[in-house]
């Protein structure tokens, strides 16, 4: 496992794919949708990660060398969540500026607070949950797997914005410039559910790559 | 002892089938897996390193069941598909970096010694290399992690002839040893008169022989004759060709008859297998003539 993230990581991850965390800096722009800072990653990172990997014939790469297919799954899903949780760590330390120096409110979206960072977890979960078992159906078709998790982030992304212009009880909970218990428990449980989403993605991932004929 | 037994190979696809592939190749020796284009030379070699799943069968490598030891098993191959096109804006040092964490058995003065005697830079990019060259950086990296049995598909395809016995010549020095063993699939049936000890060879996703290459050639005669021979020589036939002398056909030893009108000639291994690959356009021409 470790020889094949090495690989990921030396050969896949184009260093310019650690700069796109840098967009995560755009929640500093006051009155803005935070959610798009995030997306960067899934409009640039993730489809040209897969297909870089696609042009390198990395499948085949791999497959010659003494590895198991699961673990193939579960490297390329660990090389996503580290790229994401960089954006999000970018993005933490952007809410921070915001909490404590930055602190006027976002008057008509979602403040950059805990919640928001809990929410974009939710959010990559759902991404890696769509985007992976589409992709190892075939282990090289990209474009489709790409654009339907992407369209699903965004659209949690939109209905939390929405949520929270219109539903005051959604407002509520998650917006605020003052952190709120039910901030930090939206973060624990983004977290949580990122987990559980990426377990499953990559179960999913693992059963359907076994079956897929190179 | 065998190295690599196939066992009943099945695998089907909506437009082809691999049909009770079996076969068996020991240790020390070199097999050429010949077949026209098409016929299954790849995906069988796919089948046994499981990027293809195969629908029955055993594959049993070093005594083991693929299946059941596939991570030990791969320690110890060597697998090439083509030559290196993988990584192609990557240097060769970059590539081998990655590939030595694989290999707990990685011998680096093996791998130093090899990128010299083959003039490989680790330096360059893999784009940057000959077809010649990238099917030695392969190698390269298959011996230097003391890979038992190499499985090569079509590793001479796209050499010039040069580039092609050097490589021929290198098979044979790797197996002198004893200690390694390779199969390598190919269409160029010239390069296994050279080097390889027995043959396989499929055709339609089945396997119309596999034995020593001696014993394959023992098995067949190229017969010539006048037309009006050929019809008495109807069993044992492979198929024929009629030029403006007659015909010429390829018939098993066996059942050629003594006849002092036809000449009996080896064939080669090219001939076999054209011959074969005639076999089912023969009937149709049977009928015109």
């Amino acid at each position: 496992m470790k020889a094949l993230l090495y690989k990921e990581f030396k050969l896949v991850v184009n260093p310019l794919f650690y700069c796109v965390a840098l967009f995560s800096a755009l929640i500093l722009i006051p009155q803005w949708l935070y959610f798009i800072a995030l997306l960067y990653f899934c409009f640039m990172s993730a489809p040209n990660l897969f297909t870089l990997s696609k042009t390198y014939k990395e499948v085949y790469f791999t497959a010659t060398l003494p590895v198991l297919r699961r673990d193939v799954v579960k490297a390329r899903l660990v090389s996503l969540v580290v790229l994401e949780v960089l954006q999000i760590v970018v993005a933490a330390v952007c809410v921070v500026l915001k909490l404590t120096v930055m602190t006027t409110p976002n008057y008509i979206f979602l403040d950059g607070n805990l919640a928001f960072l809990g929410l974009s977890f939710v959010m990559f979960g759902l991404f890696n949950i769509v985007l992976l078992p589409m992709f190892y159906q075939t282990a090289y078709k990209i474009a489709m797997p790409a654009i339907l998790a992407t369209v699903v982030s965004v659209a949690f992304a939109a209905a939390v914005e929405l949520g929270v212009i219109y539903l005051p009880a959604v407002a509520d909970l998650f917006d605020g410039m003052h952190t709120t218990a039910a901030h930090v428990i939206t973060l624990a449980a983004g977290i949580a559910v990122f987990a559980g989403l990426n377990i499953a993605a990559y179960r999913v991932s693992a059963a359907r790559f076994e079956t897929v004929d190179l | 002892m065998n190295i690599l037994e196939v066992e009943r190979l099945c695998k089907a696809y909506p437009a082809f089938r691999l049909k009770d592939v079996s076969f068996v190749l020991e240790h020390g020796y070199i097999m050429g897996f010949i077949g026209s284009n098409g016929a299954g030379k790849t995906t069988t070699l796919k089948t046994i390193m499981k990027m293809v799943n195969k629908d029955s069968g055993t594959v049993r490598v070093f005594g083991q069941d693929f299946d059941r030891s596939e991570l030990e098993i791969k320690q110890k191959i060597g697998f090439m598909m083509g030559e290196t096109d993988y990584f192609p804006k990557h240097r060769l040092g970059q590539i081998t970096d990655v590939v030595r964490c694989f290999y707990p058995a990685w011998d680096e003065a093996a791998y130093r010694a090899y990128l010299s005697r083959f003039h490989l830079d680790e330096a360059k990019r893999v784009d940057e290399l000959s077809s010649g060259m990238r099917v030695k950086y392969s190698l390269t990296l298959a011996l230097s992690h003391r890979a038992e049995l190499l499985i090569l598909d079509e590793p001479t395809s796209g050499l010039d002839p040069v580039a092609r016995d050097d490589l021929l010549e290198l098979f044979q020095e790797l197996i002198e040893d004893g200690d390694k063993s390779i199969l390598f699939s190919t269409h160029i049936t010239s390069d296994l008169e050279k080097c390889a000890d027995f043959i396989t060879y499929i055709k339609n996703g089945t396997i119309l022989e596999s034995c020593a290459e001696n014993e394959l050639i023992a098995k067949y005669r190229l017969v010539k004759g006048p037309r009006r021979q050929l019809d008495t020589l109807t069993a044992g036939m492979v198929s024929y060709r009629l030029n403006a002398f007659g015909f010429q056909a390829l018939m098993q030893t066996a059942a050629i008859p003594a006849n002092a009108e036809l000449m009996v000639e080896a064939p080669t291994l090219e001939d076999i297998m054209v011959y074969h690959e005639r076999k089912g356009e023969q009937t149709h021409e049977s009928a015109a003539v």
